[in-house]
């Protein structure tokens, strides 16, 4: 299992366009990738769920992989947070 | 403001057409009856042995001219009534009634004035007549649609009048004769003063008219033909037909206003040598491109179709060609272009101003019912002979331009790849457009914005929709309303609207609502009739919500889920969108609607699971598990909120058509976003099949997507 936590610095948050290139890039992966904010967290292959963190600019995720292919999901996610949230 | 003056003078346009449409056939009898009873003509045909005066044929023949001739002699009494029918919102026949009234109360009003005055001679010379045996002022056709309209705006206003108990009798749609009787006695004493005045004016601007030479008739063309897309043409020619606007000429000894009349006064008299072009220059110009140029233009249309739609593009613009060539009627030929490629529509005005041109130059004589087909040609062109009416020169400037027309079309067409019908892309139906489509295109505002009856519409819904009304009466207190399947009435429904009470008696419905019961039933009606009533539930949406009484009459679907147009507007595909979360379906697959109306409805049966703080956009999940986000615009995150207003709240139960979002349209356009509103099924992998049902111009509520 692989985490990592990130601060949201896109102004408006994860909202529908970002949530859904998230989306993408989590099945991507075989390993299953969960987002958690706040005690709640949500599997990030499904966009609704994400999409209803409701995540905004400021707050701080954890991001969390867990399979077979784990070191690289969370190195290309934590890739993908930096430059597009 | 100017929406609404342009509805208007569309609709004046149209009710014109009652009466126009008499004009052929009023034509065709004057034609054929003055033709073959004129002794130049007779002479010419050698028809004076079979056709002689006090004969038979000749009485027959004469018979046809006078009563074709009684046609055009009382048009303003026409175009009182007609206007009147047309213009009135309900109640049509009394509106016609009292269209001749009023005309005749405004002239004998005239009239009884001229003899005070001291009688025709006291007055200005050529501005007296005699209509209807009644002597009055020389109005014209503007006599007459000055009564249509004022008539129709006292009938629309009056007809569902109360009127005190003991007066009852003379409520309703009967106080409308007798209040147009009162209002137009007033009027035509008006008029006396007033109507000399514009007399002169409309004298002076003839005048100026008659010597703008060839360029004025030119222009005249172009006007006339760019104003048919609005079909506002009609009344823009009509004053030049009709009035001295178009010349004024004394024919045996009767003043003559009007260019159409002078032509059939000439037509008429047995005295005419020449028929006067001054008039003629406002219609002969039609003949050439009517004839010769636009079926050409349907020719190279037709070259222009890509070879397997050639078979069934020849149909429809053979047929729209012929129609044009034979009656002069060219608007399913000219709409078929002006919608896909107004740059040709523009190079037909010029064309057409040019004919008008032409025609004036070389001296064409020949006048019109109607229109420029080859009908009119031949009775009023052909038959009247050549000395008469040069008609000779409209096939000389015909033949070049159907030449004209159809390189310039042909070139056109292929050099600017324009979609004309058979070019179209595959999924796009080849056909032929109509004024529908053109208002369509422009978006005329959608039924959702308008206020709307919610008395009607709770009155519509409670019967069971528009689909289960087969018969609507009243009597002194009830409704009585024959319905196709008395199941579907909802009596609470209709005790929502306001109703004391709802009878059943087998497919009979009795609602009763009490005295008022008139007014309710004219409302109802008015509403039906309005585009509203095909989407009551959209409109009631709110009230829906809140009142679960309301059985729930919507199909629950197994498997299958149906999605509604959450918005009023055009159907966008995703693959159309300028963002590529949307067009690659990054998001999911679903549809979008470029919107008319700034408000968002629910598309299924469900609860919302998260309204986004910015408003911009809703994740709802339908009963049937269907995960929807409603994303309204692209982009606009960016708003954070501001320009929308949500109108539901996490966790809310909702209903298909429900009110989610109002948002302001042209201000977050003037902020520089695209209000393009996704429908995105977020859970797109769980379903095989989606079937978008409609394209185009939806209303909010339509079903829209079948998901598997």
């Amino acid at each position: 299992m692989k985490s990592f936590t990130y601060t949201i610095t896109d102004q408006v948050g994860i909202h529908a366009r970002p949530a859904g290139l998230l989306v993408k890039k989590a099945k991507e992966f075989d390993s299953t990738i969960t987002i958690e904010k706040d005690g709640k967290s949500v599997n990030a292959s499904k966009l609704m769920a994400l999409m209803g963190l409701g995540v905004k600019c400021g707050e701080t995720v954890t991001v969390t992989a867990e399979g077979s292919d784990e070191e690289k999901a969370a190195a290309d996610l934590e890739e993908f947070f930096r430059s597009n949230l | 403001m100017k929406d609404k003056i342009f509805g208007v003078l569309q609709r004046v346009g149209r009710s014109f057409m009652l009466p126009i449409a008499l004009l052929p056939v009023a034509g065709l009898l004057l034609g054929i009856g003055s033709s073959f009873t004129n002794p130049t003509t007779l002479e010419t045909y050698h028809l004076t042995n079979i056709i002689r005066e006090g004969g038979v044929l000749y009485t027959i023949l004469d018979i046809m001219a006078k009563t074709g001739s009684a046609v055009f002699d009382n048009l303003a009494l026409l175009f009182a009534m007609g206007v009147a029918i047309g213009m009135a919102k309900r109640e049509k026949e009394v509106a016609a009634l009292s269209g001749a009234i009023a005309y005749l109360i405004m002239n004998t009003a005239i009239s009884a004035l001229i003899t005070a005055k001291g009688g025709i001679e006291a007055m200005a010379e050529n501005s007296t007549t005699s209509v209807l045996g009644i002597t009055t002022l020389q109005m014209g056709v503007f006599g007459g649609i000055i009564v249509g309209l004022g008539v129709a705006a006292l009938h629309n206003r009056f007809y569902k009048i109360k009127l005190p108990q003991v007066l009852s009798f003379f409520g309703g749609t009967r106080f409308v004769p007798i209040i147009c009787s009162v209002v137009y006695l007033a009027v035509g004493i008006l008029m006396f003063w007033l109507w000399p005045i514009v007399q002169l004016g409309i004298s002076k601007l003839g005048l100026l008219v008659l010597n703008s030479g060839y360029a004025g008739t030119w222009i005249y063309g172009i006007i006339e033909r760019a104003l048919i897309p609005f079909g506002l043409h009609h009344v823009f020619y009509m004053p030049f037909w009709q009035t001295e606007l178009g010349g004024s000429m004394i024919i045996d000894g009767a003043t003559i206003q009007g260019a159409q009349n002078i032509f059939f006064a000439e037509l008429a008299s047995k005295s005419t040598e020449v028929f006067s072009v001054s008039a003629t220059r406002f219609m002969a110009g039609k003949f050439p491109f009517m004839i010769f140029g636009l079926p050409a233009a349907a020719y190279a249309m037709y070259k222009a179709a890509r070879p397997e739609k050639k078979k069934v593009v020849g149909g429809l613009l053979l047929s729209a060609a012929l129609t044009s060539l034979l009656t002069g009627i060219t608007e399913p030929l000219e709409f078929t272009f002006l919608f896909v490629a107004p740059v040709m529509y523009a190079v037909h005005c010029v064309l057409a101003g040019l004919s008008y041109m032409l025609m004036h130059i070389f001296n064409v004589g020949v006048g019109m019912t109607f229109s420029g087909g080859v009908i009119d040609l031949t009775l009023f062109g052909i038959l009247q002979g050549n000395e008469k009416t040069n008609w000779i020169w409209i096939v000389v400037v015909g033949l070049f331009y159907a030449v004209i027309y159809y390189f310039i079309f042909y070139f056109m067409i292929t050099k600017l790849n324009l979609k004309t019908p058979g070019r179209e892309a595959d999924n796009e139906e080849t056909k032929l457009y109509t004024r529908q489509d053109v208002n369509a295109r422009k978006g005329s505002g959608s039924a959702l914005d308008s206020s709307f009856d919610r008395v009607s519409a709770l009155i519509l819904r409670g019967l069971g929709g528009k689909e289960n009304i087969s018969d609507v009466d009243c009597c002194a207190t009830r409704l009585r309303i024959t319905v196709e399947n008395s199941d579907m009435v909802n009596d609470s429904m209709l005790k929502e609207s306001g109703a004391s009470g709802v009878i059943h008696k087998g497919n009979g419905i009795q609602v009763i609502y009490g005295p008022q019961v008139s007014v309710v039933k004219s409302n109802f009606e008015d509403f039906l009739e309005s585009d509203d009533s095909d989407m009551t539930d959209e409109l009631l949406g709110e009230m829906l919500e809140s009142a679960d009484k309301f059985e729930n009459t919507e199909k629950k679907h197994g498997k299958k889920t149906t999605l509604y147009t959450h918005l009023s507007g055009e159907i966008v595909p995703l693959e159309d969108i300028e963002d590529e979360a949307f067009s690659q379906k990054v998001l999911g697959d679903g549809i979008a609607v470029e919107p008319t109306a700034g408000k968002l409805y629910s598309p299924c049966d469900g609860k919302v699971d998260m309204v986004f703080d910015t408003k911009h956009a809703i994740n709802l999940i339908s009963d049937d598990g269907c995960e929807i986000l409603l994303h309204i615009g692209i982009d606009t995150v960016k708003l954070l909120g501001k320009h929308f207003k949500s109108h539901v709240t996490d966790g809310q139960r909702i209903r298909k058509g429900d009110l989610l979002i109002t948002f302001n349209i042209s201000e977050i356009r003037r902020a520089g976003f695209k209000t393009t509103t996704p429908m995105i099924v977020c859970n797109s992998d769980e379903y095989e099949k989606f079937n978008t049902l409609l394209s185009g111009k939806v209303s909010a509520g339509d079903a829209v997507l079948e998901i598997e």
